[in-house]
């Protein structure tokens, strides 16, 4: 399923639920208009209503038990990892980025530490980045070369976010900041090739 | 219900008319900073990138700010005329305190520069190299300023509807969660009230801390926060005090609403439980904002997600459900009280539920930081939380009385459609993963997102014009009758 000329993605999904959503509401709000000139006594207009409100509840009850149970089986937090093909260890500071294929000691000076803002890496196999950050917070996100944003977790200092992620097409891959860290936020860039 | 006397309630109308008049002033003006940033997105016209991060700070703690000052104010009007005895005098020193504290921060951000965004995520404002070190200073004691004004109003709204309704869980609705009807029936404001205004206590208690430690830190630069304890109380702070905003606005929608419809909206046992429950939800649906900082310990994450959703069950199963049963054959006359609540209560429900979606962890970690949040929350601020407050200043413009109320012209058709345009280029930003807070995208390689992020910012500076000239169109006539409704006769 695509919509139109975009591919199905977790961002065409939330924005193809939320337009059903949206259309819902403004039918909701047209028929509102439509009908408030006929007029019904109080008790049977709220009587209408209220039935409809208990037909709404349960089914808004089923669909959150349904989105919820299968949702929350799918996260990317450590409990869900599994055992990396590789390390990355990614420091992010004001305003770049430096990643290196290698672990890095719990003492390591941040600063001194010498990743750079480009790295290879194999695809097909599972990667996980070990994201921290040198001075304030920072976001570590992986756009594909469509624009699509695929991966991302926060370089927060003091603390060691485990993104795991793999690649299955080979190509160039952009690492933009998505945490405002400060004036040239947005030219804090790098690269990942994969081949 | 109190009855006060028609001097009284002359001093209530005057503080009002202020609070509504102030509010009108800055309300345009914090929108034209969010054109410039768009302007600079779509590279219209090139503004330093120092200009940028500071108009975006103070457009986004301004608008927070002067809305939910706004929100406060017409509340402590409405109970003050009718429910519970609100000091007049107390609320011009709220009133100055609220003034002083914008001031200031107009000040550290535009002269100051600073520009570490409204949620100041630490250690930022300390890091941020470019804005000097006074503004931070003048920054943190104006917000401080902010925080003790709504307190002390908030505390005080609290203390006088809890002595007026019989106490604390009365006023919280406890009495209807027995079996039997209570003695005395509660009006619905006061629930609602209660519930917001607590909230809104919570919220600017943590807001308070946040900003104590940073005065703190301030004076004592070698001092050393936890990044991620920080970033759990500024988002408990905004969050809530976002959420708080809507639903004090929700209060005066079940006072008024009825009046237009000739329908009661009472208190059952439904209502106050929903109201219980909404309070609990809003405490804990921040946590959906850490979801991508994957050292947030688990189970706050579940909890982030479950509050997120639960929350959409009262909103929408008893106060949508609520308006939909007070206007549905209810032969309204569509003047602009009950338009504008209809259409609040929608964008708040489109833009809640295009958060809700975002809020489901799977999704958000595609979504997070991308131009999806502003979409989202512009949505329930611009198309939801104005809407129900301008209804309110409508409804003051109209003397309190249904018959007074004018029909919408095409002033408030253009504000509309100019702003689901604005809003639409956010959610399009989001579904081509355009990132947020970025002063321009000249930066990314990639060619796609450079190009479509400029070109959404461009068509979005369009629709920006067309709010402002509804905007104005609109002012022109309420502004008249907000001042003529300063010589009303009782």
């Amino acid at each position: 399923m695509s919509l139109v000329i975009l591919p199905l993605t977790i961002q065409t999904t939330a924005a193809l639920v939320s337009l059903l959503g949206t259309l819902l509401v403004v039918s909701v709000v047209v028929y509102l208009f439509k009908t408030s000139s006929d007029y019904e006594e109080k008790s049977s207009a709220k009587a209408k209503v209220y039935r409809m409100r208990d037909r709404y509840f349960l089914g808004l009850a089923l669909t959150i038990l349904i989105v919820l149970i299968t949702s929350l089986s799918m996260l990317p937090y450590p409990k869900f990892h599994k055992n990396p093909d590789s390390v990355v260890t990614v420091v992010a500071m004001q305003w770049l980025w430096k990643m290196a294929p290698e672990a890095i000691a719990a003492d390591q000076d941040l600063v001194a530490f010498a990743g750079k803002n480009e790295i290879t890496l194999p695809v097909d196999k599972l990667i996980e980045f070990r994201v921290t950050s040198a001075d304030v917070n920072h976001n570590f996100a992986i756009y594909n070369s469509k624009g699509t944003l695929i991966a991302q977790t926060q370089a927060m200092p003091k603390y060691y976010n485990n993104l795991q992620y793999k690649f299955t097409e080979k190509g160039e891959y952009e690492v933009l900041c998505l945490e405002y860290c400060g004036m040239p936020h947005a030219y804090m860039v790098a690269k990942i090739h994969i081949e | 219900m109190i009855q006060i006397n028609t001097t009284e309630k002359q001093q209530h109308r005057k503080l009002f008319v202020t609070w509504a008049i102030t509010f009108l002033i800055l309300f345009p003006v914090l929108i034209l900073l969010g054109m410039l940033m768009r302007i600079k997105q779509g590279e219209i016209i090139d503004i330093s990138m120092s200009k940028f991060y500071s108009f975006m700070t103070l457009h986004g703690l301004g608008m927070a700010g002067v809305l939910f000052s706004i929100a406060l104010a017409s509340l402590s009007y409405l109970l003050g005329t009718r429910y519970s005895k609100i000091s007049v005098s107390l609320g011009y020193y709220v009133y100055y305190g609220v003034v002083i504290g914008v001031v200031g921060l107009v000040i550290g951000t535009l002269i100051g520069e600073f520009g570490a965004g409204w949620y100041m995520l630490y250690p930022l404002p300390f890091k941020g190299a470019y804005w000097t070190d006074w503004s931070l200073g003048v920054s943190f004691f104006s917000i401080l300023i902010l925080g003790v004004a709504w307190l002390i109003q908030c505390l005080h709204i609290l203390n006088s509807i809890a002595k007026q309704y019989g106490g604390f869980k009365n006023i919280l609705g406890w009495q209807y969660l027995g079996k039997s009807e209570p003695a005395q029936e509660l009006p619905s404001i006061i629930l609602i009230s209660a519930v917001s205004v607590l909230a809104s206590v919570f919220a600017v208690l943590a807001g308070a801390v946040m900003d104590i430690l940073f005065l703190m830190q301030y004076f004592e630069p070698s001092l050393e926060l936890d990044p991620l304890m920080m970033k759990n109380i500024i988002f408990f702070f905004g969050h809530t005090i976002v959420n708080a905003t809507m639903y004090i606005g929700i209060a005066w929608l079940y006072a008024i609403l009825p009046e237009f419809t000739g329908r009661d909206w009472k208190i059952t046992k439904v209502v106050a439980i929903a109201w219980n429950a909404t309070f609990f939800f809003i405490l804990f649906a921040y946590l959906h904002h850490l979801y991508m900082d994957f050292v947030q310990p688990l189970a706050l994450q579940y909890v982030g997600q479950m509050a997120s959703y639960f929350s959409s069950v009262p909103a929408t199963a008893v106060t949508m459900f609520g308006v939909i049963g007070q206007l549905y054959r209810s032969k309204v006359g569509w003047s602009m009280v009950p338009v504008m609540f209809l259409l609040g209560v929608a964008g708040w429900a489109i833009g809640g539920f295009a958060a809700v979606v975002d809020s489901t962890i799977a999704v958000n970690r595609a979504l997070h930081n991308t131009l999806w949040v502003p979409a989202h929350f512009h949505t329930y601020m611009l198309m939801g939380i104005v809407l129900i407050i301008f209804a309110f200043l409508y409804y003051i413009g109209a003397n309190e009385n249904k018959d007074n109320d004018i029909e919408p012209g095409w002033g408030f058709k253009t504000f509309v459609t100019g702003s689901y345009g604005f809003l639409l280029m956010f959610y399009l930003g989001g579904l081509f993963s355009i990132p947020r807070r970025f002063s321009d995208y000249a930066g990314i390689d990639t060619q796609v997102i450079h190009e479509t992020g400029a070109l959404l910012a461009k068509i979005a500076v369009v629709f920006i014009t067309f709010i402002l000239i509804g905007l104005a169109s609109m002012y022109s006539t309420l502004i008249k009758k907000l001042l003529q409704s300063l010589k009303f006769q009782a």
